[in-house]
């Protein structure tokens, strides 16, 4: 794909893409500003593209309402740990469906993809009653375990093994012949050069974790072991009205790890990608 | 370096068996080349020596060691693949290093191999660079490196040259062929290129489905092939087969008769006649044969010539003025031809 575009196309498709552009830039857009607007201006119309008056105390309120550098923290390494376990579960998970034959394999594959098919909202009850069985509710286990046991680890063990499929066999079979057992076939071999799988898998995984919603609420009862989706819904006055500008500070702050972690990944799937150029 | 002896092995996918029991010896210090056409093998029997390929059957021995239940890792040989299977995510240097570095060499001793491996085979300045920063040469190069810095026993080749142009193909036959009268390692090069398989070869087996055909020095496979699936596999252009009936007044096809060679079992018989394109010399008390087609080769000059209802290649050392439509009167070289019985295409003669 080197073909030059014409100058007259090149303008137009490039106006044609910050149209479109416009949808997904403004919801950020008006987060962000309106985290700094008196709460009067937020529902204005029209809306202030640029904001009159710039007021960040509402960001040092979002840490005075809420334990919010706990909960910051508790997103944080709970997503962390759940990406990492993800990423090594899946990938071995995976490798094994790829590459093993065992008895039922096919079987068994077909089993835990079924996983992806059941709703989390349909198991929530009976994991409630697990966890209160094991002691584990209001802790962090839950949120930890369900993820890298469940729907997100059953996606990304599919696409793993879907690359170490496509990956060519001769590679292993040269490490076998250069002296590697199985294990650090795919330690040594098939994992680094799975970098692009592994950095889509760590981009979903750390995303779904981050914006887990339904189970903190189930799991977790008090506000310093909540994660951010949760504490976001705790912004409020007296009388329960919402505080928009204060809620607002904190949700601009929840999505800017999402936003590091897009920019980190998407260099390794690029420099991956170009790693795989195995034959040319 | 040492013998590899393969005593009747057998191997089948399930219900199908795809190598029907194979004999073959190789000395310590020989140059083997497998050579078949596709889908006959090779690779297979190949992968079986390096213990990719698990063996249904039969026995193979590495030196006084029988292999069959040995992991490849501990069967002391080395492998180059068709496609090379260079670690794309390793330099040239660690890619030649990595099966030392997984036996526990001291880093020193890795980095001697290593430049020792890449002064042979002039990779020197090449020793930081990725694979994909390679041109194919230079990639074939590098796996012959991670091959040869490990001094194994064996080499295995399973046609490394087929994804180079033509003329690197030549260059780097010479090299693998000087790579062994250097080292002299046991080698077992399979190719589907019977050129390939002459120039390079001590000694060449002929699989057919399966099945070895003959074993033998290039030279011996090409002067008395066994049958007329060897004689018509090895050498280019192929040799000319003509079919008729052997009988005491010479052979007779449609519309030529032939001169036969003597000492052939006496009696009556359909047979099929072999001849070699140069097999057949001009001269004018020899057979007639018209021309079809003229192809000058510089030293030499091919003819496509019909001999009684039977079309031939013929040849000649000379420069033959002909043009399609002439007559030319050549004669077979009775010492060069080939008899082959009509239904097993087993040697008669
Ligand atoms: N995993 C397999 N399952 C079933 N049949 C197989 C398998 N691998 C190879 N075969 C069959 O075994 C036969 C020999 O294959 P092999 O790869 O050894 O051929 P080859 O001589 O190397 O051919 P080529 O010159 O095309 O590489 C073929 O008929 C092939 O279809
Ligand atoms: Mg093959």
């Amino acid at each position: 794909m080197k073909t030059e575009l014409a100058p007259r196309t090149k303008v137009l498709v490039y106006g044609l893409m910050c149209v479109l552009l416009i949808p997904f830039v403004f919801p950020t857009w008006w987060m962000v500003t309106s985290s700094v607007k008196p709460i009067s201006q937020i529902f204005a119309f029209p809306p202030d593209i640029i904001p009159r008056s710039f007021d960040f105390t509402t960001y040092g309120r979002v840490f005075e309402l809420q334990p919010f550098a706990q909960q910051y923290w508790n997103s944080a390494y709970i997503a962390a740990l759940v990406t990492i376990g993800t990423m090594l579960f899946s990938s071995m998970a995976g490798y094994a469906f790829a590459r093993i034959r065992f008895p039922g394999a096919n079987l068994l594959f077909m089993v835990v993809l079924l996983g992806l098919l059941i709703p989390s909202e349909v198991t929530i009850v009976p994991l409630f009653q697990m966890f209160l069985s094991w002691g584990m509710i209001n802790t962090h286990w839950p949120l930890v375990l369900v993820p890298i046991f469940g729907a997100p680890s059953v996606f990304a063990t599919f696409v793993m093994r879907q690359f170490f499929i496509a990956l060519p066999v001769e590679l292993e079979e040269a490490a076998r012949v250069d002296g590697l057992g199985r294990f650090k076939i795919f330690w040594t071999i098939a994992l680094p050069l799975a970098r692009p799988a592994l950095a889509a898998v760590a981009i979903f995984t750390f995303l779904h974790s981050w914006n887990l919603y339904l189970e903190p609420i189930v799991f977790l009862s008090s506000p310093d072991r909540f994660t951010l989706p949760q504490a976001l819904t705790q912004f409020t006055d007296a009388y329960g009205g919402a505080l928009w500008n204060v809620q607002l500070a904190a949700a601009s702050m929840t999505a800017l790890p999402v936003l590091i972690v897009f920019i980190i990944a998407q260099k390794q799937f690029v420099e991956g990608l170009a790693h795989t150029g195995l034959k040319g | 370096m040492a013998s590899v002896t393969l005593t009747d092995v057998r191997k089948s996918y399930g219900a199908t068996a795809v190598i029907h029991g194979v004999d073959v010896d190789i000395a310590d210090g020989e140059f083997v080349v497998l050579v078949g056409p596709s889908g006959c093998g090779k690779s297979t029997l190949l992968r079986m020596v390096a213990g990719l390929e698990t063996i249904t059957d039969g026995e193979i021995a590495i030196g006084d060691r029988v292999v069959n239940d040995l992991e490849p890792k501990d069967r002391d040989i080395a492998m180059v693949f068709q496609n090379y299977a260079l670690y794309p995510h390793m330099t040239v240097a660690t890619n030649m290093g990595f099966s030392l570095e997984h036996r526990g060499t001291s880093k020193a001793q890795i980095a001697e191999r290593v430049k020792w491996a890449a002064d042979i085979l002039g990779l020197e300045a090449l020793l930081d660079r990725y694979p994909r920063q390679l041109s194919g040469g230079q990639r074939q190069r590098v796996a012959m490196g991670r091959a040869i810095v490990r001094n194994p026993q064996v080499f295995l080749f399973d046609e490394p040259l087929s994804n180079l142009d033509a003329k690197l193909r030549v260059v780097m036959r010479g090299e693998i062929k000087g790579l062994h009268q250097r080292l002299r390692t046991t080698t077992i090069y399979v190719t589907h290129d019977q050129v390939e398989a002459m120039t390079m070869a001590d000694k060449i087996v002929v699989l057919n489905a399966g099945r070895v055909e003959q074993v033998g020095a290039p030279l011996d496979l090409y002067d008395r092939p066994a049958n007329q699936f060897v004689a018509g596999f090895i050498g280019s252009p192929a040799m000319n087969f003509i079919g008729g009936r052997i009988t005491p007044g010479g052979f007779v096809a449609a519309g030529v008769t032939l001169p036969l060679p003597a000492g052939l079992p006496a009696g009556e018989r359909s047979a099929v006649y072999g001849a070699r394109p140069e097999a057949f010399a001009l001269a004018p008390d020899g057979l007639p044969a018209t021309v079809t087609l003229v192809e000058p080769m510089g030293p030499e000059t091919q003819v496509t010539l019909m001999l009684g209802e039977h079309q031939i290649i013929a040849v000649f050392r000379e420069r033959v003025k002909a043009r399609p439509g002439d007559t030319l009167h050549i004669r077979p070289d009775l010492e060069a031809i080939h008899l082959f019985d009509a239904e097993t295409g087993a040697r008669l003669n």
